[in-house]
């Protein structure tokens, strides 16, 4: 045989030619990659077979067999590649243009025929999604109940049917025993106000009551109003208070997960066309207190256009992550990555990291996680002690001088600038003592320093306003500090105890210290029981780094009842390195704008796209706002519920504030991919809401199956699945590049086809919607609904338009737009979209909807979004996209605001709070009870993967995770079947109304990687509904497959709130719900 | 309390900016040259993924001058998560109860000092398979690229093979499906060894023995195992182990020297089965 060298290539191209054909081997760099080496040394020969030529069909990396668009197998989102084969989705992998599934990810300019080669790698529920979307048990028509709520009896109607009993109401369900006489409203008597010109200026009548301060002039201000509106005062709820807004707030609108394209298009329907205040996420389930902690720190101070004066604004509900990229070490806390804290997208650089020795990595967290099983330390805190760690380290840190002086001494922007800092900290702002604590921060007049005359701009209207400075001590002199001020710096002394114009007065970092002085080290360590030494190690590594370290705090350290300020303790951690920005720092998301906001058009649904947008207004039912500015306050506390001033999408409050009629009743909910009966703490409590007729007298739902909460409903409207529809998946805090994925019908849909505004479509909330708006007549849809010449008839109408948004960029002079389609993309697009229906695709509709962006907008699809280049994430040591505003380590609005349950002023800083209910009684753990937690497995997503059957193989039975000691000392093993009882629930059941129970029974695992007297089950099993039980549809038996039904789902053993008794616990500053503040016992079963 | 005592901590001194790779420190600005290149030949390893027919258009050349295909699995980044073993699944339409890989996974120590190590362990493709001479009709067979294969034709499911593998990466399909009623990815054919077979009716390859094939059918195609290709650690690395140059074709290393620089062990090496599946400690 001769040498493989010497042999020419027979069959196949050359090694020259393919160099030649390949885009990508573009540089000379290529020659020295050594990727060529492999070659010249492979001999050339004559192939064997035809598999072996590779001449077999296998179509899967065609650029014609592909669709890119976007997982949504839990909130990651990652980008896919979608293979089609003979119309069905044969296989998925990453869609290799984006930073969730390639590192580095291919640049943007690459051909789609060559990025059809190349996978990009994603997570076994994404390589699982096309089994949740063919799942069996998928909803193809309109589901009407056919029994009392919860007793799983259905019959079909159709779709025109199910919208015209939605519209118009009446004794809808007089066929359903005990409901014979029951009147329901339909959404044409919600829709109570529609003239926008009356709500916007009953809008403002209703801010001047809420500006007045005291009882009395709030009366003469609802007086007024009652007179000057007097001929529509049947269209408010109640005219004594006319701030809870008109009866169109009683249309509540409740979502689970809705991202970018989705969410406008939803809200055109809740508040621009019926009006309502009550559109409502799901936001505190998650990690509320994360995001609300990080929209107190981003409160900036300056001119507000909307009051017109100087006051804080534009706070974001949002929160930084560690970019993983770059960063040196990484303290997760409460978080793990490898398993549910977006992990495709973070792992392969911590894992990269770790390889090379660029990165270090500690895992706090009670639970021995993936994570944590490669950490560089495990650190098993006692749960809902997290602000105590980081105090600790907090007080280490400045005792031994480890902190970026330079950084927290810069009190405004010029400082900032000049430092070559894209952010400051109010870390040395004075902060005035009433009483000895801290409250509002120090200004300049309160020291006899003038008032500072400005101009602001509300759109082209010059406004002049008063400034009044904040104050620092510099050089032992008080100086003003006008926060965005850009040219003169101001630094201030950090730590601050002093008097200054006879104010007490401390910097906001002297308050900080001292709330990190309460303990010793060693007593931080006790209540966290950890050691004193480990609390010392971390601060120690933490500050080795220079702003290549972050603390990365998640759900572990924001689910709790004091939530809020762990969040805010750990965020300031971050705050003392001043690693805001810097590449390895902490970072935040970004993401193209497709509302054509930015860029004024091509099509701006942001300021137009609409004929007669309606004004809601009034209170929602979260009671987002102090108290104490409403009519509803009557001077004491607690009020019936709390009030939320600090946060909003306060999930588990929605239902039981129906339940309450707190503060007016709700008439009628729509829930969108929401489960709060399984998802919430305590989803018992839930659920009976939804299963009262009286309370919650019409309840719409619109899922992908019969779920756990939607089996409650009086009507299902089917829903598309994640592959066969629309929406803008945008980014997550640690990705550092800005994207926007964009999903997008990759098969033809499931649910059946209908007709609305003569349109063929398939069932989608989508189609509910416009079927509403013709049937109704409401404004902005059908023919003109943009405005003249433009239809909104089809789903496509809005969703292309906002791609030639997307695609046309952020510049109005057009700069900032991608390319145009090349011929060749054009025909892969239409060829790789030949198995969708006309009902989805239909391209001269798509072409016309885009108009002149058509060619701009296939590339944006062929791509599945649009992404920065790898390279352009980079601004020197700094990232590119950046924040590059103030963090507050002192939170002035919240620390003027108040508990509506206690009447205490809140604090405006980090600090450590016990675990408490809702009028701030601490709950102690003195029984001989267990820790409960919950924790996540990669293989599902709570509730939306229990019916997908590889990963129900996978991983078919979660288990209670048990520490070997309290394996020991309870006589437990593995494979013990349980009970998981509580105080709140001593039988250890789920009562399901009209349905039956389920027991929450499980199989114990014993194991060291757990803190002893805690225990956690991962979330995703124990589904009652879901295709885990039958159903009866038109009469007809439906068996449920038992396998779906696996597993123990605890979360009704998790504590009640012992004051307010029909909610979890729950954060009232964050918002968040305790998960993992209960006390349970586990008994034999 | 100074900024002294912390020289890191402004970060924008290249000097003190340090990133350490493969052991060696070097300053940041030698870093982002060598980046540049790096980043630049990860891409190009994918567009090597598809020059990979390159490696197949020829005579298969003996096991110890030409071509192995073969795997290194970096026991230290696989995070457990199991895409390669649905990425697999779904690749090559097994049933239930088939795996072409696994992942195992143990824990040891004591709290609070646990450990958990995560084992990917697809077919070993051995040099020495002990399930190739368990065959007694030859429907098994060693290609000269080093992939052990299953030839449906002949495979009368016997099942000796099975019993033979230390490994137990060798599987009899029974036939059974996952939903009662076929979904539509159900109805599509499998890829496998480019042969397109549904499986329905008990047709091939219900009743014949099924094992990983290293995506075969896409190695042919210039695209790697869909293993390799959806590790989100980084884990698996897949090439020619018989060319001292030979890079991995999904990341950017090279495969020798990923067995020269790391401790690395294989699986039951006892059995002399000679498997291609590295694993790096």
């Amino acid at each position: 045989m001769s040498t493989p060298k010497a042999q020419k290539p027979k069959s196949g191209i050359s090694r020259r030619e393919f160099l030649k054909k390949s885009a990508l081997l573009g540089s000379t760099s290529v020659v020295s990659s050594g990727v060529l080496a492999a070659f010249q040394d492979m001999a050339q020969a004559e192939p064997l077979t035809a598999l072996d030529r590779g001449e077999h069909e296998y179509h899967h990396n065609d650029p014609e067999s592909i669709i890119h668009t976007v997982c949504l197998g839990c909130n990651t989102g990652c980008p896919t590649k979608v293979k089609i084969q003979n119309g069905a989705i044969v296989k998925v992998d990453g869609n290799p243009y984006t930073p969730w599934t390639r590192v580095p990810h291919l640049p943007y300019a690459t051909s789609i025929r060559e990025a059809s080669k190349i996978d990009g790698a994603i997570c076994p529920k994404g390589q699982a999604g096309m089994m949740t979307v063919y799942d069996p048990y998928r909803i193809r028509k309109v589901l009407k109940r056919d029994g009392a709520r919860g007793a799983m009896k259905w019959k079909t109607i159709e779709f025109r049917q199910a919208v015209e009993e939605i519209v118009n109401g009446g004794k809808l369900f007089a066929h359903v025993p005990g409901e014979k006489g029951r009147e329901v409203d339909g959404l044409k008597k919600l829709w109570a106000l529609r003239d926008a010109k009356l709500a916007g200026d009953m809008g403002k009548a209703v801010d001047e009551i809420w500006k007045v301060k005291t009882p009395e002039e709030k009366q003469q201000k609802v007086a007024e109003f009652k007179e000057k509106f007097k001929d529509h005062l049947d269209l408010l709820i109640d005219p004594d208070h006319p701030d809870l807004g008109p009866k169109n707030n009683q249309f509540l609108w409740v979502h689970g997960r809705l991202k970018a394209g989705r969410s406008e298009f939803f809200k055109r329907f809740v508040q621009d066309a019926l009006g309502s205040s009550n559109f409502h996420g799901h936001t505190t389930v998650c990690q509320g207190s994360l995001y609300f902690a990080g929209k107190a720190m981003s409160e900036q101070y300056g001119f507000d256009e909307k009051k017109r004066a100087a006051d804080w604004y534009g706070g974001e509900k949002f929160f930084w992550q560690a970019d993983q990229s770059y960063a040196e070490f990484i303290l997760f806390v409460g978080a793990s990555p490898f398993e549910a804290n977006y992990p495709p997208l973070r792992t392969p650089n911590i894992m990269n990291g770790v390889e090379s020795g660029r990165l270090k990595f500690a895992v706090v967290d009670p639970r021995f996680s993936k994570t944590a099983a490669k950490a560089w330390k495990w650190i098993p805190a006692k749960p809902g002690t997290e602000a105590a760690l980081a105090l600790g380290m907090i007080r280490w840190i400045l005792e031994h001088n480890r902190f970026d002086a330079r950084y927290l001494a810069n009190a405004n922007k010029a400082a900032a600038k000049e430092s070559g800092e894209p952010t400051w900290t109010n870390a040395c702002w004075l902060v005035k003592l009433k009483e000895g604590k801290p409250g509002a921060l120090l200004r300049a007049s309160d020291i006899g320093l003038p008032k500072q005359p400005r101009e602001g701009k509300v759109k082209d209207e010059t406004v002049a306003y008063e400034l009044d400075p904040f104050v620092v001590l510099s050089g032992g002199k008080p100086a003003v500090v006008d926060p965005t001020d850009e040219k003169t710096a101001v630094r201030g002394e950090l730590l601050v105890d002093a008097e200054v114009g006879g104010h007490k007065v401390k910097s906001a970092l002297q308050l900080l210290l001292e709330e990190a002085q309460q303990h010793t080290i060693e007593e931080w360590a006790d209540i966290c029981g950890i050691a004193a030494s480990e609390i010392i190690e971390l601060a120690r590594e933490f500050t080795s780094h220079g702003k290549r370290a972050v603390a990365d705090a998640h759900r572990g350290v924001s689910q709790h009842t004091n939530g809020f300020y762990n969040c805010l303790a750990w965020n300031s951690l971050n705050l003392l390195v001043g690693n805001f920005d810097w590449r390895g720092g902490f970072v935040k998301a970004t993401t193209y704008d497709i509302t054509g906001g930015k860029a004024k058009g091509p099509f701006n649904f942001k300021d137009g796209m609409h004929s007669a947008k309606a004004k809601p207004f009034g209170l929602g039912i979260l009671r987002e706002k102090k108290v104490e500015d409403t009519t509803l306050f009557d001077g004491k506390y607690p009020t019936k519920r709390p009030w939320f001033p600090n946060a909003t999408d306060v999930y588990q409050e929605l239902l039981p504030s129906v339940a309450d009629q707190y503060p007016y009743p709700i008439k009628a909910l729509l829930l969108y991919m929401g489960t709060p009966g399984y998802a919430l703490p305590a989803g018992n409590t839930q659920i009976k809401v939804l299963a009262d007729v009286e309370k919650l007298p019409l309840f719409i739902a619109s899922d992908i199956t019969i779920g756990e909460s939607s089996m409650f409903a009086d009507y299902i409207i089917p829903d598309l699945s994640f592959y066969e529809r629309w929406e803008f998946h945008g980014s997550h805090p640690n990705n550092i590049w800005k994207v926007q994925p964009v999903r997008q019908p990759a098969i033809a849909p499931i649910p059946e086809t209908v007709t609305v505004f003569g349109e063929e479509m398939p069932i989608s909330l989508e189609a509910f919607m416009l079927s509403v708006a013709e049937v109704a007549g409401l404004p902005g849809y059908g023919p003109n609904g943009f405005g003249p010449g433009q239809d909104f008839k089809r789903p496509e109408d809005y969703y292309v338009r906002m791609v030639a948004d997307l695609a046309f960029g952020e510049k109005e002079d057009g700069s900032d737009q991608v390319p145009e389609a090349s011929d060749e993309e054009v025909a892969i697009f239409e060829k790789a979209r030949r198995h969708l229906p006309k009902s989805v695709f239909d391209l001269a509709k798509w072409q016309q909807a885009a108009g002149p962006h058509w060619r701009r907008v296939v590339y944006v699809l062929n791509r599945g979004g649009r992404y920065q280049d790898y390279r352009q994430a980079f601004d020197g040591f700094k990232v590119k996209n950046k924040y590059a505003k103030q963090v507050n380590l002192y939170c002035e609005k919240v620390a003027k605001s108040k508990s509506s349950m206690t009447g205490k002023s809140l604090k405006g800083m980090a600090t450590y709070l016990p675990i408490a209910d809702s009028l701030d009684r601490p709950l102690n753990n003195d029984g001989d009870t267990l820790h409960l937690i919950t924790h996540r497995e990669i293989f599902h997503t709570k509730s939306r993967t229990a019916g997908n059957p590889w990963l129900q193989e996978l991983f078919p039975e979660n288990a209670i995770l048990m520490s070997t000691r309290d394996a020991a000392r309870l006589g437990f093993k593995t494979g013990d079947q349980v009970r998981v009882v509580s105080a709140s629930n001593p039988e250890g059941v789920w009562e399901l109304p009209n349905f039956g129970t389920k027991p929450m029974i499980g199989k114990v695992a014993v194991t060291q990687g757990i803190r002893p007297g805690v225990i956690s089950f991962s979330l995703g099993h124990g589904h009652w509904a879901n295709g885990a039980s039958d159903v009866e549809i038109d009469g007809q038996r439906i068996a449920g497959d038992p396998k779906r039904g696996a597993g123990v789902h605890a979360n009704a053993a998790m504590a009640i709130d012992p004051h307010l008794k029909n909610v979890c616990l729950q954060d009232l500053v964050g918002g968040s719900v305790s998960f993992y503040d209960s006390q349970v016992t586990l008994v034999r079963a | 309390m100074s900024e002294e005592q912390l020289p890191d901590a402004q970060g924008g001194a290249e000097e003190t900016q340090r990133e350490r790779r493969n052991g060696k420190e070097v300053s940041r600005r030698d870093f982002l040259q060598q980046a540049a290149v790096v980043a630049g030949s990860a891409t190009l390893a994918a567009a090597a993924g598809g020059c990979v027919p390159q490696f197949l258009i020829k005579k298969p050349v003996s096991a110890t001058v030409g071509t192995q295909w073969g795997m290194i699995v970096d026991l230290k980044k696989c995070v457990g998560c199991r895409s390669c073993t649905v990425a697999c699944k779904a690749e090559n339409h097994t049933p239930p109860g088939i795996f072409y890989n696994v992942v195992l996974e143990e824990e040891t120590g004591e709290y609070p000092n646990v450990q958990r190590r995560f084992i990917f362990r697809p077919c070993m493709h051995c040099k020495n398979p002990s399930c190739v001479p368990a065959c007694p009709i030859n429907a098994t067979s060693r290609r000269d690229d080093g992939i052990v294969v299953v030839d449906y034709d002949k495979c009368t499911g016997i099942g000796a093979c099975v019993g033979a593998c230390p490994y137990e990466a060798r599987y009899l399909d029974d036939g059974s499906s996952y939903l009662e009623s076929p979904s539509p990815y159900d109805g599509q054919p499998s890829p496998e060894y480019g042969e397109n077979r549904t499986r329905e009716n008990d047709q091939s390859p219900i009743g014949k023995v099924r094992k990983c094939t290293f995506c075969l059918h896409r190695l042919t195609k210039g695209l790697s195992p869909a293993c390799a290709q959806t590790c989100i650690g980084h884990a698996i690395h897949f090439g020619n182990l018989n060319d001292p140059e030979g890079q991995c074709v999904v990341h950017d290393e090279k495969l020798q020297d990923l067995l020269k620089t790391r401790r690395h062990m294989r699986l039951q090496e006892e059995t002399g089965n000679d498997p291609s599946v590295y694993y790096l400690t």
